[in-house]
């Protein structure tokens, strides 16, 4: 950046040096107090330095809402960019990223996410607490697999996942309410119906902690060391609506099918407390897709009308 | 001395003109497919020209109507982000006429699925679509994803239809199954359409 800008635009509110080969944005930027949009796409940057430091106590941190560094060379995301509170927008689109740093969720103000065309392989549960995204950009990466707790995005609107390496989606996405587009395709879902009966036996621990669970064994705090009373707390519901059963870390991975908009079927991976509990038509061989139709009906038919566009095809 | 025959080729020099000279040729009773698309791809985009129905949503791409034809054919600009793209689509029957304004998008070719539609949809080719290029497709030739694979770069298109229409039927790539679905238009005539 030519030395001198801050002194002779103060007031400037939107710098656009994009393909300008930039390789490092020096210290002038943290002189521009007015700065809410910067673009520098197809640059040269990536390299150590190249924000300048000091980036979490210059004005920027506070005024910036738009960054975009897409087409540059990062190859992990820059610890500095995180000082950008108010960011609102932020495009790391076509560099070499191979991972999203947990600390992500700094960027509470964050309500678009462009991420696509890069080498990442898998996202950290940390992105969910971003409670104002609404644009989330994962396309042409190599994920695959999506945390489960990405269905906390109650703000989402939009997600891109296609042309990576996604075998199947968690059900928690069912509950993405505001979600109107969802893009999949170039991925290896799963098209026929699967069963994963891989099953570990459950520890005794696992045993104890479903009885005091499905019996209502009471318990205060005081009765159990805090790492049991914490342990307890995380049981999860099985899913399968005829079994009231709970279950720790112990579970059955099942892919079941949900059909939205009446003609895609996204696999969806179920979890459920044991093999017992598999769908009621437990006999279901690979070509009857029709059952795993109807027993995911009734929890799909709710949320299915919600995913307006699945652009799948 | 012998004149040389040469065929004439028209050059539309900017798009108020491109849209004149497509209502001449629309108002015969034949319409010869490669005149249109030589015509559209002879008009080198001027953005000034046509900036005001280049309307960008952030999550999805958009159509914006230019102009109808007097009922023959639709004109209209569409406005792809970043990694924005479509669903796999047929063309009603219509002619589809896709001229490149500004960026790339690339087009894969697909076969029509079995009548069961029962496996992966075929792929029969791609291709990169370059500033000013212009492509045609109809149903007899097959389907088509468009796509702005751009992770930096907006993409921007013209688009020609005729007849004009309103559902199309998108195409499950992994299955074949088809979905007939309504087309809107994001703005018309450079306003904003409001649902």
């Amino acid at each position: 950046l030519p030395a001198g800008l801050s002194q002779w635009f103060p007031a400037l509110e939107v710098l656009d040096v994009s393909g300008t080969g930039l390789t490092e944005m020096g210290t002038e930027l943290l002189s521009l107090p007015c700065l809410h949009t910067l673009l520098a796409k197809n640059n040269r940057l990536g390299g150590p330095g190249s924000l300048p430091k000091g980036l979490g106590q210059a004005p920027l941190a506070r005024s910036l809402r738009v960054l975009n560094l897409s087409g540059n060379r990062f190859s992990e995301l820059p610890p500095a960019l995180l000082q950008l509170r108010g960011l609102r927008s932020l495009s790391l689109g076509g560099n070499r990223l191979h991972g999203i740093p947990p600390d992500i969720q700094e960027l509470q103000s964050l309500e678009f996410l462009y991420l696509g065309g890069n080498f990442i392989t898998a996202i950290p549960p940390e992105l969910a607490k971003l409670p104002s995204l609404r644009y989330l950009v994962l396309c042409d990466n190599k994920i695959q697999s999506i945390p489960p707790q990405l269905a906390q995005l109650h703000s989402l609107r939009s997600l891109s996942l296609h042309n990576n390496l996604l075998t199947y989606l968690p059900r928690e996405i069912l509950n993405l309410v505001h979600l109107d587009e969802l893009s999949l395709r170039g991925n290896p879902l799963v098209v026929r119906f699967v069963r994963d009966l891989t099953y570990n036996p459950p520890s005794l621990q696992e045993l104890a902690g479903r009885t005091v669970k499905t019996r209502n064994v009471p318990y205060a705090p005081s009765d159990l060391p805090e790492s049991l009373v914490r342990y307890l707390s995380l049981a999860s519901n099985c899913p399968n609506p005829k079994c009231g059963g709970v279950y720790f870390d112990s579970c059955v991975r099942q892919i079941k099918f949900v059909d939205f908009c009446g003609k895609y079927r996204l696999p969806l991976m179920h979890y459920l407390c044991s093999p017992e509990c598999s769908s009621p038509f437990s006999s279901a061989s690979q070509s009857s897709t029709s059952q795993s139709e109807s027993d995911s009906e009734d929890e799909a038919s709710v949320a299915a009308h919600r995913m307006q566009k699945v652009l799948l095809g | 001395m012998e004149q040389p025959v040469q065929t004439e080729t028209w050059k539309a020099r900017s798009l108020e003109e491109l849209v004149r000279m497509l209502h001449q040729i629309f108002a015969e009773d034949k319409v010869s497919v490669d005149e249109v698309q030589a015509l559209m791809e002879s008009y080198e985009s001027n953005p000034e020209e046509w900036l005001q129905y280049a309307k960008f949503d952030q999550y999805r791409y958009t159509r914006n109507l230019v102009d109808n034809g007097n009922g023959k054919f639709n004109l209209m600009i569409l406005c792809w982000g970043e990694g924005h793209g479509s669903s796999i689509h047929d063309h009603t029957d219509s002619h589809c006429f896709m001229k490149i304004l500004q960026g790339n998008l690339k087009e894969t070719l697909f076969e029509w699925p079995e009548k069961k539609g029962n496996g992966e949809m075929i792929k029969k080719s791609e291709r990169v679509l370059r500033e000013n290029q212009c492509a045609y497709i109809n149903d007899s030739i097959g389907l088509h994803r468009v796509e702005n694979i751009s992770h930096t770069e907006p993409a921007v298109s013209l688009h020609l239809y005729s007849p004009p229409f309103d559902t199309c039927n998108t195409f499950d790539q992994r299955t074949g199954h088809k979905h007939k679905v309504t087309m809107t238009f994001y703005s018309q005539f450079g306003e904003r359409t409001v649902c």
